[in-house]
């Protein structure tokens, strides 16, 4: 996973997003255990799945550190768009945008923020596309942060890392069937930190099968 | 910035105590210091003598046991449950954990880190006291100032609720007699004395030939007409009553009847069909019924009970008495007062039953009236700790007579007997499944009889022996001549000296049951681990301790302090070293009688059995404390009566 700016990019980093690479440089332990690591959950509503026309409505995260989810730490923010609001904000029935940061703010939060951490989520790869598609303007094409997306460590912890992912029911490796196997409440759902926090407690529990397979390690988890 | 993640543990935290107790802010702040943990089953979040950690925890789901590691192996001290706070030795004593908190289903749990809620602990005075009293698990180790727990539930009740209305009744409850007693303006004063006296009333209606009122005649009037004047007997009632009279409709409103009374100072108001004096007399109110009416004070109760007969007006007095218990019982008032307020109630409505029946029986039986004979209560009345219209349990002595009015008495006895037990059916105590009333032959005997039946218990106790000794060893006279069970007293107290060991049997009794071990979810938790859905309060914990302090009082060779509060109140004296044991033990029956008496009234029953889900968390926890003492208790008894050694 390397990170390749383009060289017009590098020119306009902003300090936060050159605080951000340097951060990313120190690599963590491949040994070190797994109750050492820290991490941050994510999520992101959206104005709709087209991650070239379509923009973040809310950002949702949560960090997790020596195994516990540290609720201060619970964030929502709100990027600040000029995109009409489509019908997707209807189903994740946000009524109106509050609080809304200016992007560049946007961007630098969520970057210190995320700091170093391992990034989490379910479907964490459209999440990132989308937050990119702000950070780009910043010249930053990439996020440095190794990811562990639920819906894969999810397959893999039941099917083993050699499997073929077109043999998965990908339906029932969706958030809302992961919860309900695991018996978290599906509250607040369709909220970025609402549903930050349900990926936080279907990590947790995770984690846990994960340590009962004998993964212990951050290279282990990581892969 | 609250974010939804904060609210929802909020909302988590807000249903259990003590984070019901926080403000808006305090609430917002201790959620947003929450750290969630999963932890498996199997996990073990901290161990018996490691140093406390920075955090307490609140378990969010799952199931935690806290274990105590002895020589023998692990023990379940306590099965915790959702909202369950543990881990707060490290909050409150900074010291090690006393026991081990194994994860024995999968967990979530919430982590608050002390020094947050330190800040609150020191603002927030319930929440203190909370804490102080012991309410978080995991502190059964040290043993509970119950007084705190007390005071605590006094403080953290909610507060909104307004039971003082529950004090005065419906208006509409006001009871207009519609039997008016009435003469003639011919009668002598005389003649109309007597039919006041036959009617048990306080007032007689003078009427004409057509049933108009004309006048009236009270209590007071002979008093203050005849008597004090000194008219003859021979007066007739024209010559003192009152008349004209003041009338009413009898459907008026009741603020109107009230007004005309007050304003009038009467203390009768005759009610006609049309409200005028030129109609007939169809019904009569004194302000005995209004003062009835008006509220249920227990003077106000008592009276009413002392001016009536009638057994629908006894109940619904009694009925009263409930709605009365419920208010004290809510605003925590003291239960020794209220215990001895409904006791008075209880007798009096016992006394007016005798009566009653004394009444019904006595043109019958002339030759049994000069026989002395005494009612006893037994059981929770005998005790003065009855407080719902629990069973009856009662009985009846009399006198030893000659051999020749032995059949005679033994028939009118029961005779007597059977007529009040059925009044106070009527009145709504349930009669003894085990029929020991006063309407079993068993239980109508001369005292010869009634020393039979104690020295055989006292001799050869039997296991049925031994549950008849815990009933009948707490009588109580209620009406008629106390020299009777005092000499049966004396009795007992004489037997029991010959015949100590008997103390021996009455002490294993005592041990029969243990209380459980706490609550869990929706069961009660026996210390075998057995779960159960139904607590029985009065199997398991009343009766344990009512039985301790019989047994102990007994074997200081006390006889006569009757009350549960009275004998570990005398215990307290008599073994200074325990006197604190003692003085928990009676804070803890308080508890469970309260408890059982709310209860009572929330089902409709007699409070025994207890579902634990519509127990409150605080409930839970004070009902756990209760049970602290009697352990202790039991274990002394083992001890002292070398139970371990006594063979079966």
């Amino acid at each position: 996973m390397t990170w390749w700016p383009f060289s017009q990019s590098k020119r306009m980093l902003p300090d936060f997003a050159k605080e951000y690479l340097a951060r990313n440089e120190l690599h963590i332990p491949a040994i070190r255990a797994l109750n050492q690591l820290d991490f941050v959950v994510l999520d992101t509503e959206t104005t709709g799945l087209d991650t070239n026309n379509d923009s973040i409505v809310s950002f949702g995260a949560v960090k997790i550190s020596n195994e516990r989810i540290l609720v201060r730490s619970a964030v929502e923010w709100y990027p600040e768009s000029n995109q009409s609001l489509k019908q997707s904000p209807l189903i994740h029935g946000l009524v109106e945008r509050k609080n809304q940061l200016p992007k560049s703010l946007f961007i630098k939060q969520v970057l210190e923020y995320i700091s170093n951490a391992i990034l989490v989520g379910h479907h964490l790869g459209f999440d990132l596309d989308m937050l990119l598609q702000s950070t780009k303007d910043y010249g930053l094409t990439q996020f440095k942060n190794p990811i562990i997306d639920t819906m894969n460590l999810a397959i893999r912890l039941d099917h083993g890392p050699q499997t073929n992912l077109s043999h998965i029911q990908v339906k029932n490796y969706s958030l809302d069937a992961l919860c309900e196997r695991f018996k978290i409440p599906l509250d607040d759902r369709h909220t970025a930190a609402g549903d930050a926090h349900l990926t936080a407690l279907l990590f947790l529990k995770l984690v846990k099968i994960a340590e009962a397979k004998g993964i212990k390690t951050y290279a282990q988890l990581i892969r | 910035m609250a974010n939804v993640i904060v609210n929802r543990v909020a909302e988590f935290l807000r249903r259990f105590p003590p984070f019901s107790f926080l403000g808006k802010e305090e609430l917002e702040e201790i959620s947003s210091a929450v750290e969630i943990q999963f932890l498996e089953k199997g996990e073990t979040l901290f161990k018996q003598g490691d140093a406390p950690q920075a955090h307490f925890f609140i378990l969010k789901e799952g199931e935690i046991h806290l274990t105590e590691s002895k020589a023998s192996g692990e023990e379940v001290k306590e099965y915790l449950d959702e909202g369950d706070v543990f881990g707060v030795l490290a909050l409150l004593g900074k010291r090690a954990y006393v026991l081990n908190a194994r994860i024995s289903q999968n967990s979530l749990i919430y982590a608050i880190p002390v020094q947050v809620f330190e800040e609150i602990l020191a603002t927030n005075n319930r929440v203190a006291l909370y804490f102080a009293a012991g309410f978080a698990s995991g502190q059964v180790v040290v043993r509970q100032d119950l007084s705190q727990g007390q005071k605590a539930r006094g403080a953290l009740k909610n507060e909104s609720r307004e039971n003082s209305l529950l004090i005065f009744s419906d208006q509409s409850e006001v009871k207009i007699s519609d039997k008016v007693l009435t003469c003639d303006s011919s009668n002598t004063v005389q003649e109309a004395a007597q039919l006041m006296v036959d009617a048990d009333v306080s007032s007689i209606v003078i009427v004409d030939d057509s049933f108009r009122p004309t006048g009236i005649i009270t209590d007071k009037d002979l008093r203050s007409k005849i008597l004090a004047k000194a008219l003859p007997l021979s007066t007739t009632v024209s010559e003192v009553m009152t008349s004209p009279v003041i009338t009413r409709k009898k459907d008026a409103g009741f603020s109107d009847l009230y007004l005309t009374m007050i304003k009038n100072r009467l203390h009768h108001l005759i009610l006609t069909e049309d409200g005028s004096d030129q109609s007939n007399v169809c019904g009569i109110i004194s302000d005995h019924d209004v003062l009835v009416s008006m509220g249920n004070s227990p003077a106000v109760l008592i009276h009413g009970l002392l001016n009536t007969q009638e057994v629908k007006e006894i109940r619904a007095i009694r009925e009263r008495a409930s709605k009365m218990l419920a208010y004290y019982l809510e605003n925590e008032v003291a239960m020794d007062f209220v215990a001895s307020i409904m006791t008075e109630i209880n007798d009096v409505i016992i006394q007016q039953a005798i009566k009653i029946s004394e009444k019904s029986l006595a043109g019958l039986y002339p030759e049994m009236q000069s026989v002395r004979y005494c009612f006893l209560t037994l059981g929770s009345e005998g005790r003065e700790e009855q407080l719902l219209r629990t069973d009856q349990d009662n009985a009846l002595i009399y006198e030893n007579v000659a051999e020749g009015l032995r059949i005679k008495a033994a028939e009118y006895f029961l005779k007597l007997g059977t007529a009040v037990v059925e009044i106070l059916i009527a009145c709504g105590f349930a009669p003894c499944p085990g029929e020991i009333m006063a309407s079993n032959p068993k239980w109508v005997q001369p005292v010869a009889q009634w020393e039979k039946y104690f020295a055989s218990w006292i001799l050869t106790p039997t296991p049925e022996a031994l549950i008849s000794a815990s009933i009948f060893f707490d009588f109580r006279a209620i009406s008629g001549s106390k020299s009777l069970s005092e000499e049966l007293s004396l009795f007992i107290y004489d037997s029991l000296k010959k015949k100590p060991v008997f103390l021996n049997f009455l002490a294993q009794n005592t041990l029969a049951t243990p209380p459980p071990l706490g609550f869990f979810r929706n069961f009660v938790v026996e210390k075998s681990g057995e779960h159960r859905d139904q607590f029985d309060i009065k199997a398991r914990a009343i009766r344990p301790l009512v039985d301790l302090a019989r047994l102990l009082t007994l074997s200081h060779a006390i006889i006569g302090i009757n009350n549960t509060f009275k004998r570990f109140e005398r215990l307290a004296e008599l073994e200074p070293n325990y006197k604190e044991l003692f003085s928990e033990a009676a804070k803890a029956f308080e508890i469970l009688i309260r408890i059982r008496a709310i209860e009572g009234m929330k089902t409709g029953n007699d409070g025994r059995f207890i579902d634990p889900e519509s127990l409150g968390k605080l409930q839970r926890q004070l009902l756990k404390n209760t049970f602290v003492p009697i352990d202790e208790l039991q274990d002394i008894v083992k001890v002292r009566f070398q139970l371990d050694h006594f063979g079966q």
